[in-house]
């Protein structure tokens, strides 16, 4: 009893060590990211993995949308190919609030999440009479309307080279840097984790988690289903649409194009690839399917005197073949962790356990 | 005795199927166990889903007759809201949420009561299924079957219901286990006073169990008495519900 107790004690120092560590690394990644010097030497980020910090400002704002999805697929069990949509619909609010209206930002964003959810809840409503396959096609009939919409507005009111959006200014700071978009938005996903960490475990989330089991014992629980399907659809789409938004921010210039359907199954992958139904999951599948691609491409070398078939693949057809290598990666991931990384991870996990013999 | 359900003139029809059940009437008295027996396609789980209110999501309706629990038209009354008003089901197959943990799933049977009965309700379930509580932090859909239907069954007591209605509890169990989950379920009876309508294929553990039974065949009720009547008649045995089984049942009643 006594050994437990301590041995418990512990497992709790080493965790707060791990979230401590986790800070630094958090805390100091933006200033090994950007462009500096070490004894007088320049680095640039060819030396380091390729990445650039702005990269990881876009998985940040991709693990919003990972995130969302998530929570509406892998924790209430409704898919959708209309999350795209949803960041479309972001970004047009923004654009009517904070470039044509020139709301100051934070009431950008916060249109920005009503107007989500509004159109969230409009995109759930076939939920309640259509299921499975019938449901996705209506989500993607969904996307092209939005898309359509995004298009004929941005055309009538500015041009075809896309829709401006002003510096973002939080009071008095203005994010017009990598780093302050970093922290700004680190927190944004800490928060947004925490938020949907938390409504997992009330009463609500547990009603859902059970209606994406089954919805007949759900029902049979006296979970009233239809009301919690527009619930979970008008949460997730707000925070895809908030994600929206300060991806056109982040941008400074969006046209419609940005938010075609491979927009859409780019936030499928991540949370398939991370694991369906884990919010860690839809964190690490957003990482992966934003950074693993320039990683690769600065794995390769870059040699301008390739001749050849090194030449083919390396200089000239460079970003084919960084997506073939990419989309063989995830391949084999899925093959060999089929519910996706965080999945792989308890698989692991539970090896170690038995051959300690416990 | 007053009756907790009462089902009057019931006719329902499926979509793609027309008639399942013609002119039911059953009634079930307040605190009393009832049985319902029939054979294959004999119309019990309809008669399930009519009184659950679950029929729409098959595609099936009410054309005609009434329902009353407790009194109550459940007629147009939405299946989530039945269960509120203390209509407890175990489904068919038990359908526990399999990525849930156990006691989560015993949660989500306990959020339509008030916030500071959980802990009460836990406790009780924990103490007629010890096993339960073992696997409380476990997958509910990594358990054996035997510890599926306790979790099922438990799920749908922890809300205190009036009325539960049990769909085939025994399915693809092994006959110990069944015996077991059924002593169990007397003891509810006995002890919450809760009454009960049991869709039951193996007739003769049914009889065993509840005071009196209706039987269904082809849409309508065939029979209807206490179930020693039914396990003393083999004519009855030998039309509905296929002799053999019965036979020693009602060897057991004549004991």
């Amino acid at each position: 009893m006594n050994t437990n107790t301590s041995l418990s004690r512990g497992q709790a120092w080493q965790k707060w060590l791990w979230r401590l560590l986790a800070v630094a690394v958090l805390a100091y990644l933006p200033v090994v990211l950007t462009d500096r010097a070490a004894f007088g030497i320049a680095l640039s980020n060819m030396q380091l993995l390729n990445l650039g910090l702005t990269q990881v400002n876009l998985m940040l704002i991709a693990m919003l949308g990972a995130l969302s999805l998530n929570y509406l697929t892998g924790s209430a069990g409704l898919i959708s190919i209309g999350h795209a949509a949803f960041y479309a619909t972001g970004a047009m609010t923004a654009a009517i609030t904070g470039s044509q209206l020139g709301w100051p930002f934070p009431l950008v964003l916060l249109s920005a999440a009503v107007s989500g959810a509004l159109v969230g809840v409009l995109a759930g409503l076939p939920s309640l009479r259509v299921r499975g396959l019938y449901f996705v096609l209506s989500t993607l009939a969904v996307h092209h309307v939005i898309v359509y919409v995004f298009l004929e507005y941005q055309f009538k009111f500015f041009d075809v080279v896309g829709i401006p959006y002003a510096g973002a200014k939080l009071g008095g700071w203005e994010l017009n840097t990598p780093i302050r978009w970093y922290f700004f938005l680190l927190a944004l996903v800490v928060l947004v984790y925490a938020g949907f960490a938390a409504s997992l475990r009330t009463r609500e989330g547990r009603a859902m988690q059970a209606m994406r089991d089954h919805e007949l014992a759900a029902t049979s629980m006296g979970v009233d289903v239809r009301i919690l399907r527009l619930k979970a659809f008008g949460l997730s789409s707000a925070v895809a649409s908030v994600a929206g938004a300060l991806f056109a921010y982040l941008l400074t210039n969006v046209t419609s194009e940005a938010f075609g359907i491979t927009f859409a199954i780019q936030f499928i992958a991540m949370i398939i690839i991370g694991g369906m139904g884990s919010l860690p999951g839809a964190l690490v599948g957003a990482a992966i399917w934003l950074l693993l691609p320039s990683i690769i491409g600065g794995l390769a070398p870059r040699s301008s005197e390739a001749v050849g078939l090194t030449r083919l693949f390396l200089v000239e057809g460079r970003a084919q073949f960084v997506q073939l290598i990419f989309g063989m990666l995830v391949i084999v991931l899925l093959i060999f962790a089929p519910r996706g990384i965080t999945g792989l991870g308890r698989d692991i996990r539970q090896l170690l356990a038995s051959w300690r013999g416990r | 005795m007053s009756a907790a359900l009462e089902i009057e003139g019931l006719s329902v029809a499926y979509a793609r199927k027309g008639l399942a059940l013609q002119d039911v009437n059953l009634s079930v008295p307040k605190g009393g166990i009832v049985a319902l027996l029939g054979a294959n396609g004999a119309g019990k789980t309809t008669l399930i889903r009519a009184v659950t209110g679950l029929l729409d999501l098959h595609h099936g309706a009410v054309t005609a007759g009434q329902i009353r629990f407790g009194g109550q038209s459940m007629l147009g009354v939405p299946a989530h809201k039945r269960v509120r008003l203390g209509m407890g089901q175990v489904p068919e197959g038990r359908l526990v949420f399999k990525h849930l943990s156990v006691e989560d799933n015993l949660r989500v049977g306990a959020d339509i009561l008030p916030r500071g009965q959980l802990h009460e309700g836990l406790e009780a379930v924990y103490t007629l299924f010890p096993r339960l509580r073992e696997r409380r932090q476990q997958a509910a859909g990594w358990m054996s079957g035997g510890e599926q239907q306790m979790l099922a069954l438990g799920r749908a007591m922890i809300g205190r219901p009036q009325l539960l209605l049990v769909d085939e509890l025994s399915l693809g169990l092994a006959p110990l286990i069944v015996k077991d989950i059924y002593k169990q379920l007397r003891v509810i009876g006995e002890t919450l006073g809760t009454t009960m309508l049991v869709v039951e294929q193996n007739a003769r553990l049914a009889l065993e169990f509840a005071e009196s039974a209706f039987i269904l065949a082809g849409g309508r009720i065939a029979f209807s008495g206490t179930s020693a009547e039914i396990a003393a008649s083999p004519a009855i045995q030998q039309s509905y519900l296929g002799g053999g089984a019965a036979q020693a049942a009602g060897e057991e009643a004549a004991q």
